[in-house]
């Protein structure tokens, strides 16, 4: 399809969407989400049904705003962050039905609240994802981070954390915070050995004991 | 059962590459081909691009040239008259061709010993006076992926493009601009699009297409966007992975290798897209694209 030109958070961003083979430092400045969060398995009801919900509610505020002449930009890729509730131990430890997790998709600056509410009244309105009405802006802040390529299933996602890991600790970083996945492939088609996934992990100095 | 099929497609490709060979000198348009061998000129193309591994167009010009490599060996016509009659005006467009084919020029292949060698990736070569058992038509041994699905209809939102594929953007940018402005892209609704014709066949300034995207009943059509009712029967469904670029070659594997070989046989109805990630937000290859032709009703 034809691109006419249009604002790409992503490509104005490069420097912190790099899909590097070997794990790499990337410094992530603060960005406006649209956000949507809950618990259990990823891939279960309640995911997949927010999902659509948040999906539904970035493109029905993007289309919007195109109709009414504002401008058009990119619905920017699924991004999503994981973490238990005593926020201490690796989530991947755990079992799926007890992780948390938040999903969110970058926007740009410019969109409002009245563009997020509104939005919310005519997909709630036609019936199509009661769950828009949990969609937030959120504003996230990770700073320093540590960024990999992920090639494979999610599962086996913690096997490139551990790489994440030993790099920081190279430099006498420490990983902390939320596992967070920016998801490049379609995970319905791609068979789970070509999913590709870029990993980000705050890292900051260890402090001495 | 399996043979058969395979047998009745292969059949009529077969009679159509003998004419073909036995009409060089003539023109060969691709409607008439398409009628010798009792196929619409969409299905045709694309089984036939499948079988053979080449275009319609290719394979003739390829052919027109390993003629004129064999009367260059074996007869003493003059240059002029062999790049004449390959269809080329003149001698520079011929040698251009010829070189690019056997790698050296109509006269120093004239006078050397090489033998004239079967250039192209088929099985497929000139021969004088061929018959049919003279040609072999190699079915790809390459497993591909298919599922036959009965699909319901489904109600679906629309707008009709008339224009080159590589702009059917256009609609889908008005379709999905005033479905979205009023809530209508919400959660599970699919984006589908209905290609009447093939780009490979039909001239750019000619193909039709709709841009879809399903509704419910509630949906009223407006000035804008119209409705209809799409799908329903079965169908052969792969998925193609990539820019939709390359989408003429799954389509040319799922005519011309799966189809012939299977015991289905396709309905006269136009193929449909399902696009399952957007092109906006995916890099071409890793758009996913579900390729969908009708089928018959198995006997």
């Amino acid at each position: 399809m034809p691109q006419t030109e249009k604002i790409d958070l992503f490509k104005l961003h490069k420097d912190e969407y790099v899909s590097p083979k070997k794990p790499k430092f990337v410094e992530t400045k603060p960005a406006k989400y649209l956000a949507i969060s809950g618990s259990g398995s990823p891939g279960g009801k309640e995911f997949e049904a927010k999902i659509g919900a948040l999906y539904g509610t970035a493109f029905t505020i993007k289309m919007t705003r195109k109709f009414e002449g504002k401008g058009d930009y990119v619905v920017c890729k699924l991004e999503n962050q994981l973490w238990l509730d005593d926020d201490k131990a690796d989530y991947s430890d755990f079992e799926p039905e007890q992780w948390n997790w938040k999903m969110f998709i970058r926007t740009p600056d410019f969109v409002t609240n009245e563009n997020l509410v509104k939005a919310q009244k005519a997909l709630i309105e036609k019936g199509n994802a009661p769950e828009a009405k949990q969609v937030k802006f959120e504003t996230i802040d990770e700073g320093l981070c540590v960024q990999m390529l992920h090639v494979g299933p999610y599962d086996k996602e913690p096997e490139t954390v551990e790489i994440m890991k030993a790099f920081a600790n190279e430099q006498g970083m420490e990983l902390y915070g939320k596992h967070h996945e920016i998801y490049i492939s379609d995970p319905r088609r791609v068979p789970p050995e070509r999913l590709k996934t870029i990993l980000r992990m705050p890292a900051r100095k260890v402090k001495p004991d | 059962m399996k043979r058969s099929t395979e047998k009745v497609y292969v059949k009529r490709i077969m009679h159509v590459l003998v004419h073909i060979q036995k009409n060089l000198d003539n023109e060969m348009s691709l409607e008439e081909l398409a009628k010798k061998a009792h196929f619409s000129q969409y299905h045709f193309h694309r089984i036939f691009s499948g079988l053979v591994g080449e275009s319609l167009q290719e394979h003739i010009r390829r052919l027109r040239l390993e003629r004129a490599a064999s009367c260059l060996k074996y007869t003493e016509k003059t240059v002029t008259d062999i790049a004449f009659d390959a269809g080329y005006q003149t001698h520079e467009a011929f040698s251009r061709a010829f070189r690019q084919a056997f790698d050296s020029s109509p006269s120093e292949f004239r006078s050397n010993n090489t033998l004239v060698t079967q250039i192209g990736k088929t099985s497929i070569h000139y021969k004088d006076n061929v018959q049919e058992n003279d040609i072999t038509i190699l079915i790809g041994e390459e497993k591909m992926d298919v599922e036959i699905k009965t699909i319901e209809p489904m109600r679906v939102a629309f707008v009709h493009h008339v224009g080159p594929y590589g702009q059917v953007g256009i609609a889908w940018e008005k379709l999905c601009m005033y479905l979205g402005k009023d809530g209508l892209l919400g959660g599970q609704c699919q984006f589908i699009g209905i290609c009447y014709d093939d780009p490979e066949v039909t001239a750019p300034e000619k193909i039709r297409y709709d841009a879809c995207v399903t509704v419910d009943e509630n949906f009223v059509p407006t000035d804008e966007i119209a409705v209809q009712t799409i799908g329903g029967g079965e169908y052969a469904v792969t998925t193609h992975f990539g820019p939709y670029e390359k989408l003429g070659e799954t389509y040319s594997k799922l005519y011309g290798q799966w189809l012939v070989q299977s015991d289905r046989e396709y309905r006269s109805e136009p193929g449909m897209e399902f696009y399952l990630n957007a092109p906006d937000n995916t890099e071409p290859e890793d758009l996913v694209t579900d390729i969908c032709i009708p089928l018959k009703p198995k006997k």
